[in-house]
């Protein structure tokens, strides 16, 4: 019964990683405020990060999953986690935008690799990197790196309420507004990425006197070329340019 | 005109900046003083304890003092608990503090004005109502413009004609204070012995405003505005600025002080206990702003571009007023400089 508060319906749920940082799962294990409540809401049958043991294969009312698809073996696994659960939020900018995982999405496989690890090449079996849509249906963006606490309470309350998830979509520029922070692109020309940058975060950066660089991929419908040509009148090099859309949104902008 | 009915000239009173330091720190006894406050070359709204943190000379600010102070920014509307009976609410205690908005332009006192009349209009709302009784409105008259600024052009200043919704009207005649009471509660609260205006002292404040008149660059016709913008929604100059150079980021939105539009969610807890019901600002140019079951209205960034300029320069069906009150702040914060000016003369053409 989803609107039980009680502890009689426990929905199942799993927390799978792929190639990343494991920050989204830290920030879930790390879930300060609601921690106790998470662990008593949900049965998790797989995560990796609070119990060493688990059971991949699973069924699940909820598989939450972080990262970029860079082995072959992941997306089997992928595909998996898909046909047991479901609902399957991506968690976190490498799932959802490719993130730091997919930079190397804008070079030759064969020459990172080199540059990258120099010698013994063959023991090496990454592949291209993609996000999980490239492989298996997503419900639903857990957008950040690491997700901020409104869309990961969200995507957790959605499946004990049997509701739809209500996730931030507007711009970084937006928060920063409702903090007051005097805007760093206009007043101060910096290149902030905030304009085209999903939030959630809180304008942590801004708010810190640092230009936003999108580590919460960019939103839906982002003007990229408008942006681009104001940075450009900032006197930003094209190579600059490029680099500030690719941190976390290679694969996006590479297709 | 000013002045001439007698009956008002108590109300009317010449006073010297220290006066008017000594009785708006004397406001803090009872009040929570908001002013403007000098940072880098903007302004900012904030407390201050004493009159001298105030710079009454101040030319604008980012975020308008009544859509700031009146309607927050992001304020909990309902509390509740969902529990296995079903949820249990709780509503918020009304806001009581007593608050001063001090030195608020013309235009800004008209944005608020606009705001009375979604927001105490048909279906008030209790949190603004409350905090709109509890605020006392000191506006203040321009003396200098921005370049963004068209007040003008659009009714709202830069001398506030308004004669009530507020409570003083202050304009700085060169050392000396003009104070205009315009509220039975600002009448009980002024009690400072000052010089009564005479004819010269209205004819300086006159020479003084058709001085400032000349000092506004942006210049368009509001008028037949209308025609154009239902006869061509799609204007390539829509067309062309959203496409070139909206990046939807809602900036403009953000900082108008009459865009009203609000979002209602859930702060939501997994313990389903103590969910916060919020109320924040929210912004027709944000793409899911239009998201209603089984679809989008306006996907197209140039229908979201087109609904912003169009409340306001037209909208006038709406509240018998024009959206805009010309402080031209969407025009300063715009990354890409967009000029819903320009827009409009380009439309004209």
């Amino acid at each position: 019964m989803p609107f039980s508060s009680g502890e009689k319906w426990r929905p199942r749920a799993g927390f799978f990683k792929f190639s990343c940082c494991t920050g989204c799962g830290f920030e879930l294990a790390y879930f300060q405020r609601s921690l106790e409540d998470t662990l008593k809401s949900f049965d998790f049958a797989f995560f990796r990060l609070a119990s060493s043991s688990g059971d991949f294969d699973s069924l699940l009312d909820l598989a939450l999953v972080e990262g970029t698809v860079t082995e072959p073996f992941q997306a089997v696994e992928l595909k998996k986690i898909r046909k047991n659960s479901a609902v399957l939020y991506a968690v976190g900018s490498c799932a959802i935008a490719g993130g730091i995982p997919a930079i190397k999405a804008g070079g030759l496989e064969l020459e990172i690799e080199k540059r990258a690890y120099q010698k013994k090449l063959y023991r090496l079996t990454s592949i291209r990197p993609s996000v999980l849509g490239d492989y298996v249906k997503v419900d639903g963006c857990v957008r950040g790196c690491p997700p901020g606490r409104h869309d990961l309470e969200e995507a957790l309350v959605s499946v004990l309420l049997d509701r739809k998830p209500e996730f931030i979509e507007y711009s970084v520029c937006v928060e920063c507004k409702m903090k007051g922070n005097i805007c760093l692109l206009v007043d101060e020309g910096l290149p902030c990425m905030g304009p085209v940058t999903n939030a959630g975060c809180g304008a942590l950066c801004p708010s810190c006197h640092r230009a936003c660089y999108s580590c919460f991929g960019l939103m839906g419908q982002a003007n990229i070329p408008a942006l681009k040509d104001k940075f450009r009148q900032l006197g930003l090099s094209g190579e600059e340019i490029e680099r500030r859309f690719t941190l976390f949104d290679g694969l996006k902008l590479k297709k | 005109m000013n002045g001439e009915n007698t009956s008002q000239k108590n109300y009317e009173i010449l006073i010297s900046r220290q006066q008017l330091a000594s009785w708006v720190e004397g406001l803090r006894e009872n009040f929570q003083l908001i002013g403007p406050v000098g940072v880098k070359d903007e302004a900012e709204f904030r407390e201050v304890f004493s009159f001298d943190e105030i710079n009454p000379g101040y030319r604008s600010t980012m975020l308008p003092p009544g859509k700031t102070f009146l309607l927050k920014p992001e304020e909990e509307i309902l509390s509740f608990d969902i529990t296995p009976e079903g949820p249990v609410a709780k509503e918020p205690p009304l806001p009581h503090q007593k608050r001063v908005l001090f030195g608020v332009h013309a235009c800004d006192t008209h944005a608020i004005l606009y705001l009375d009349k979604v927001f105490l209009g048909a279906f008030p709302d209790p949190l603004y109502r409350a905090r709109r009784e509890n605020t006392l409105i000191i506006s203040l008259n321009c003396r200098a413009v921005t370049e963004f600024c068209f007040c003008h052009l659009v009714g709202a200043g830069p001398f506030l004609k308004a004669q009530s919704g507020y409570d003083v009207l202050l304009t700085d005649m060169d050392g000396e204070f003009l104070v205009e009471l315009k509220s039975e509660r600002a009448r009980k609260l002024f009690r400072i012995e000052g010089r009564p205006p005479e004819e010269k002292d209205w004819k300086r404040k006159e020479e003084m405003e058709l001085e400032l008149l000349k000092s506004f660059s942006k210049d368009f016709r509001a008028d037949g505005l209308r025609e154009v913008f239902l006869s061509r929604p799609d204007h390539p100059a829509l067309r062309e600025t959203a496409e070139g150079r909206c990046l939807s980021c809602a900036n403009c939105v953000m900082v108008c002080p009459t865009c009203f539009c609000h979002d209602i969610y859930d702060e939501t807890r997994v313990s389903r206990t103590g969910i916060k019901r919020m109320r924040r600002w929210d912004a027709c140019q944000d793409y899911s702003f239009a998201r209603v079951h089984g679809g989008n209205f306006r996907q197209e960034r140039q229908a979201r571009l087109r609904q912003f300029v169009f409340h306001k320069l037209d909208y006038e069906g709406q509240f018998g007023v024009k959206g805009t009150v010309g402080c031209g702040r969407c025009i300063r914060w715009c990354p890409t400089g967009i000029d819903l000016t320009e827009i409009a003369k380009e439309m004209m053409k």
